[in-house]
């Protein structure tokens, strides 16, 4: 009995000893926005792959989690969702892929097209049935992103709104939950990354794309510039980055990571 | 004159308990046969060895079956200890009543009921940052230990107040020093108490998305060392159902592996609690 806790604490110790022992020899940290987070990972791992020796390490975390890191130094590269701010402008941003923002109704909604002052009237709570907009007599439910998401900003500033007006019921965070939750209401509209709505819908998820301002929310349509609700997804760095984060960036941007890009529904950069 | 069992409130009575234990025992059922349907097409040897590829979409969960038994050991052996200590304090050292004592329990009953986006924010301020461990396993693992130590101290504690004063008194009689009476007579007839926390304490930091997502993290890789970053199976849970899309069914899998890690690492806790302490009762 007392030999068993004895070696359980040796091993302990020697993993506490290896822990200080190792080192990676060049590791690039990237922390920030979780959409961006799944795409970094995966072309860091291809970045692994063909440079040895160098280890990218992406941590989650929210766009302005990741401009404040790259600020501070605390990570070498901020991921954002969004274009950088005026109050930014100390800091680099490289686009590596785009994403359209589009809204999103349950399948069963007759709904078809909404336009902007629609959409502003529902979500302030002005319209709280969509028998007002030529649907079924349904209570509407609003569901909006929660604060700091880039969405968010990016729905807000379209529509000429702010967050204080918006009387939502549902507020949710990453692009599935606000698909889970508007296929799971009859009566719910909410906005979310066009090309994981596109590739949802493929799949039977009861939900539908809502034209905006008369153009189609395709991805064809983000890629091509004519959709007006887009956002870039942002490698943020701050000063004359050193030469591994600028190799890395220069990467992400390349040719041989578009079909990462395609692969997590975003729309590669225009050539 | 009619028996008990036959009044009608008696049978009301009688019919409600067993609603509402067959609805307890239901949601779980479901929950499970949710899980199985969804998720046991895509369990194999390969999915439980396999690094995660495409964001998790494909391949399988290795590297993150090893990250969350690393969290969860770095865990375990930094609570067992302070929270066994606490918990003899406050049962066999502290005064019955004494202030001191009071205003400890109050610290854990709170600290049992904070939500566990504050624990990660915390332990990411202290252990991550401050102790300048960074995005570790190391950090992940202490911050589910501050999370579970409530847990454990309670119930630990409770069943040491459970062991009656005449063992002690016993003890005492026979010329037994306080610790030898507490090491091979209170702990020992304390242990299912111990484990019964241990498991709640387990279960909670199993289940934990929050607290680690800022502390051990999202890294997918196989860790090297405790301070590498390794992102938790509930952590891959939750991005896989709620960011990446397209990875339900690799998220249902995965719960699936969960679930049944939980089972066994339950079992193996009240196994062990009952070895190491529950057997000397008998031996000594």
């Amino acid at each position: 009995m007392r030999s068993s806790i004895t070696r359980t604490a040796a091993l302990l110790c020697a993993l506490c000893f290896a822990a200080g022992a190792q080192a990676a020899d060049e590791r690039l940290v990237l922390t920030g926005s979780s959409t961006v987070a799944p795409l970094a990972l995966e072309i860091g791992k291809r970045f692994e792959r063909e440079n040895p020796g160098v280890r990218v390490d992406v941590q989650s975390g929210g766009s302005s989690r990741g401009v404040n890191d790259a600020r501070s130094g605390l990570a070498d590269i901020g991921m954002a969702s969004r274009a950088l701010e005026p109050a930014e402008a100390d800091l680099n941003a490289d686009a590596i892929a785009m994403d359209g923002i589009g809204l999103i109704v349950h399948a069963d909604n007759p709904v078809h097209t909404l336009d902007a002052d629609q959409v502003r009237a529902i979500y302030t709570g002005a319209l709280t049935n969509w028998k007002a907009v030529g649907g079924p007599d349904r209570r509407i439910t609003v569901v909006n992103k929660a604060e700091g998401r880039s969405t968010l900003a990016l729905f807000l500033h379209h529509f000429g709104l702010t967050n204080r007006q918006i009387r939502a019921q549902v507020v949710i965070g990453d692009n599935e939950q606000g698909i889970k939750t508007v296929a799971g209401n009859p009566g719910a509209i909410g906005y979310v990354s066009i090309g994981t709505a596109e590739f949802d819908q493929a799949q039977g998820v009861p939900i539908r794309l809502l034209p905006m301002g008369g153009i189609a929310a395709t991805v064809d349509n983000v890629a091509s510039g004519r959709f007006p609700l887009a956002r870039p997804l942002n490698l943020v760095t701050t000063g004359t980055p050193g030469p591994l984060v600028r190799r890395f960036i220069a990467f992400a941007r390349s040719e041989r990571v578009r079909d990462l890009v395609r692969e997590q529904f975003f729309v590669p950069l225009a050539r | 004159m009619r028996s008990a069992a036959t009044r009608p409130a008696e049978r009301l009575f009688t019919v409600a308990v067993w609603a509402a234990a067959g609805a307890v025992a239901a949601v779980f059922a479901w929950m499970l046969a949710d899980l199985v349907a969804a998720g046991a097409a895509r369990l194999s040897w390969s999915f439980l060895v396999d690094a995660p590829a495409s964001a998790g979409r494909a391949g399988g969960i290795g590297p993150i079956l090893v990250s969350t038994l690393l969290i969860l050991a770095v865990a375990i052996a930094a609570a067992l200890p302070l929270g066994l200590g606490t918990a003899v304090w406050l049962a066999e050292f502290a005064r019955r009543g004494s202030r001191a004592a009071r205003r400890v329990r109050l610290a854990l009953d709170v600290l049992a009921g904070v939500p566990s986006i504050v624990f990660g924010l915390f332990g990411n301020a202290l252990f991550s940052v401050w102790l300048g461990l960074g995005f570790s396993i190391l950090s992940g693992g202490l911050t589910l230990a501050c999370m579970v130590l409530p847990i454990l101290i309670r119930s630990t504690e409770m069943g040491l107040a459970a062991v009656p004063e005449d063992w002690r008194r016993g003890a005492a009689a026979l010329g037994l020093s306080r610790a030898a009476a507490l090491w091979h007579v209170i702990l020992p007839a304390a242990a299912p108490a111990l484990s019964a926390g241990l498991m709640l304490g387990i279960g909670r930091a199993m289940a934990e998305t929050a607290a680690l997502i800022f502390t051990s993290g999202y890294v997918d890789r196989l860790p090297g060392s405790l301070m590498d970053s390794g992102r938790a199976l509930a952590v891959h849970i939750y991005e896989l159902s709620m960011n990446v899309t397209g990875g339900d069914a690799n998220a249902y899998a995965s719960a699936l592996v969960l679930i049944a890690l939980l089972l066994v690492i339950n079992g193996l806790a009240a196994l062990l609690a009952e070895r190491w302490l529950g057997r000397r009762i008998v031996t000594s």
